[in-house]
């Protein structure tokens, strides 16, 4: 470490942060992948099939069907990358990367464990540090960006199917956008500030947001489903059902756009778990060593990406119409009165 | 840093002009709108630069797509005869806004004191565009809100046959 | 006539939503939770190449045709399944046979080409019903595949053989058989390597 800090340019912190970076990005696309092997196990599991058990390692270890991961890497990459004639070839080729980017670096706000302090230097748990001023409305925007990539590749597909999936998405995420706002904003009023750390402190303080405001969490949760296009909202691409947005890609290119999807849930969840979970909060234990409370983090990701799969295995896809008037004049309504309703228990106070 | 983000703001921009695809200078100005965000960032105003990506390229700029896409028209249609005189105003305007608007930044004060200032310009946060808002430019906030709100109506009216 | 359909009025705990997914999510966990108990042989599903389903009695896979015990074949070539075949996959060639050492002897009759175009029949189980002799059985094989059109057409030691090695039988062939045959060359059956 003391060599290497007296390299020009490269100081303990750049080190760090580089770590951080490489640490969490690697962390969500080992998820990511993991939870395509989780999606079709739990899959199967919850609705009593087996799920695929076929691929084995060196042709001996079944590992409960774990080596399918491998096996789908690989053919994703030795496939036969072809380019239909009628695309709009630089769009198509930048549209996964569109797709992909917002989904890797929503997770960069979100501190994964205590902030620790090691020969008087403090240390923070997430890629920003924070009171970068940024805070909550960072995953935020990059939710928001994340539009793109659906949009591009469903117009640069040149085909009517996709751009009607491509649609369908893009109204959906702007119209879920703002009930999400707006049930994030009472936290925001709650906590006086929007830093996800300051969130969590204030959480460890005066109990979880599940407890605090239910009413925001179910509109969150909802708006969290419809923003990463999860069953029951998957309106981008139903599988058998309706044709999405990404019927023209194949092989690494789709392979990004379908990990991006995976990126999105974990985002999600990890945003689910920090708002109205108390992040790495340990219950019942507010000095706890930094460790534990990156596992708590974890264990809390992960059982909300499981929430996910469940909820994706339990519930049949919403109808068009029905999606628009759950967003527009259930779920609006509903945030917009838990706003008012936190903004008037504060106000009593004064 | 600065020149990478405004070099990505004006191409953007210029990109968007020269673009015959309608669909495509959409994008061009996704781009420009973040070239804009990171010059806000560079102005250590996070909260503006965040609200530029979540208004303007999250939800504004994907209404405009959506309906570019909604109405399939893709390509420009050429103009029916050009006429020289467009150009002519056009030019003369922009010069005529640029030199205000330059006037105006020489002009102002905050400019004058960044010069002076050996201090660093605290980073603006939500909590303080909130003071700003609710505190010294209250009229002006409640006047727009009316008037997008009637902006709202007014389009509803509009476009609804039967109310 | 069609059908009333009872509207269900819907409770304001239905129209919440959010205890029904609460309810239907507590009853996938459920199933999650039995499936995970249970032990991968005993789940509901038959992984094939390795488990396969017990068939039942009387299932119509893949013809046999039987012979008795000292090795005549029973089919007397009366043409008869040849008729009932909906899917015309049988054909028939019969020739005269007089060896009296054969339990057959009496008969006078058998066939010389007996083939089953496996690719057209339709498993109906027609040809069974109209043996007049139980020569022609459809048993519980299942697994009828070849590489090529050509060795999916069984000849008649084929369909003599073909459950020789689930009865744990020798395979028959030509020669075996009593060497009164006439000489006219009888395998005309297309091939030998039919199933196993």
């Amino acid at each position: 470490m003391e060599s290497v800090t007296h390299l020009p340019g490269l100081s303990a912190v750049m080190i760090w942060t580089l770590l951080k970076v490489l640490i969490v990005f690697s962390a969500v696309m080992g998820i990511a992948s993991l939870w395509t092997w989780v999606e079709r196990r739990g899959s199967a599991m919850l609705q009593d099939r087996i799920g695929p058990n076929r691929a084995l390692l060196f042709g001996r270890w079944q590992l409960l069907g774990l080596p399918q991961l491998v096996a789908d890497g690989i053919k994703f990459f030795f496939k036969e990358d072809q380019v239909p004639p009628h695309v709009t070839k630089s769009l198509y080729w930048l549209a996964p990367v569109l797709a992909f980017v917002p989904a890797l670096i929503g997770f960069a706000v979100i501190p994964f464990g205590r902030d620790f302090t090691y020969k008087g230097v403090p240390y923070h748990l997430s890629i920003l540090e924070p009171g970068n001023s940024m805070g909550m409305l960072f995953p935020l925007a990059i939710g928001a960006v994340a539009v793109y990539g659906i949009l591009v590749a469903a117009w640069s597909s040149n085909n009517k199917w996709a751009i009607l999936g491509g649609m369908r998405a893009s109204a959906q995420m702007v119209s879920y956008e703002i009930s999400l706002g707006l049930a994030v904003l009472a936290i925001f009023m709650k906590v006086g500030g929007y830093d996800p750390s300051e969130i969590i402190k204030d959480q460890m303080a005066s109990g979880w947001f599940i407890w605090r405001q239910p009413l925001g969490f179910l509109v969150f949760f909802t708006c969290m489903f419809a923003e990463s296009n999860r069953l029951p909202f998957d309106f981008a691409e139903g599988e058998a059902e309706i044709v999405g947005f990404h019927n023209e890609y194949g092989s690494m290119k789709f392979a990004l756009i379908a990990l991006s999807e995976y990126g999105h849930i974990i985002t999600a969840s990890a945003l689910i778990a920090t708002l109205y979970f108390g992040g790495w909060a340990v219950p019942f234990m507010p000095e706890a060593p930094v460790l534990l409370t990156i596992l708590f983090f974890l264990i809390k990701l992960l059982f909300f990406l499981w929430v996910f799969v469940w909820v994706r295995w339990t519930l049949p896809r919403f109808r068009y119409d029905q999606l628009m008037f759950l967003g527009w004049k259930v779920l609006l309504p509903i945030s917009m009165a838990n706003l008012i309703f936190n903004a008037w228990l504060m106000s009593r106070g004064h | 840093m600065f020149l990478v983000f405004a070099l990505i703001t004006i191409i953007g921009a210029l990109a968007m002009f020269r673009q015959k695809n309608v669909i495509v200078a959409g994008l061009c100005m996704v781009l420009t709108f973040f070239g804009v965000a990171g010059l806000f960032l560079m102005l250590s105003n996070p909260v503006a630069a965040a609200l530029q990506i979540i208004v303007y390229s999250g939800a504004i700029m994907v209404l405009v797509l959506f309906t570019i896409m909604l109405l399939n028209s893709h390509e420009e249609e050429p103009a029916i005869q050009a006429r020289p005189i467009q150009r002519w105003v056009g030019a003369s305007l922009i010069a005529v806004f640029g030199a205000f608007a330059f006037y105006i930044v020489m002009g102002s004060k905050a400019l004058a004191d960044i010069d002076k200032a050996s201090r660093p310009i605290a980073g603006m946060n939500l909590v303080r565009v909130g003071e700003e808002i609710f505190r010294h430019y209250l009229l002006g906030f409640e006047i727009i809100g009316l008037l997008l709100l009637s902006a709202m109506v007014g389009a509803v009216a509009l476009t609804k046959k039967e109310l | 006539m069609g059908v009333i359909v009872k509207k269900v009025e819907l409770t304001w705990l239905d129209r919440s939503y959010v205890w029904p997914i609460a309810q239907g999510m507590i009853i996938t966990f459920r199933h999650f939770l039995k499936q995970i108990a249970t032990p991968t042989s005993k789940r509901f599903t038959i992984q094939y190449p390795d488990m396969k389903k017990t068939l039942p009695k009387g299932y119509r896979g893949l013809h046999e045709l039987k012979r008795f015990e000292d090795g005549a074949i029973k089919c007397v070539a009366c043409f008869m399944c040849q008729e009932a075949c909906p899917a015309r996959c049988i054909s028939i060639e019969a020739e005269e046979f007089s060896e009296l050492n054969f339990t057959q002897g009496f008969e006078e009759k058998r066939p010389s080409v007996f083939k089953i175009d496996m690719l057209r029949c339709i498993y109906c189980g027609m040809c069974e019903e109209a043996c007049p002799k139980d020569a022609i059985w459809l048993r519980n094989e299942y697994e009828v595949a070849a590489y090529d059109r050509l060795s999916m057409n069984y000849g008649k030691w084929d369909l003599i053989n073909t459950y020789a090695g689930a009865d744990g039988k020798a395979r028959l062939t030509q020669s075996q058989e009593s060497p009164a045959t006439p000489s006219r060359p009888a395998s005309t059956s297309g091939n030998q390597a039919g199933p196993s």
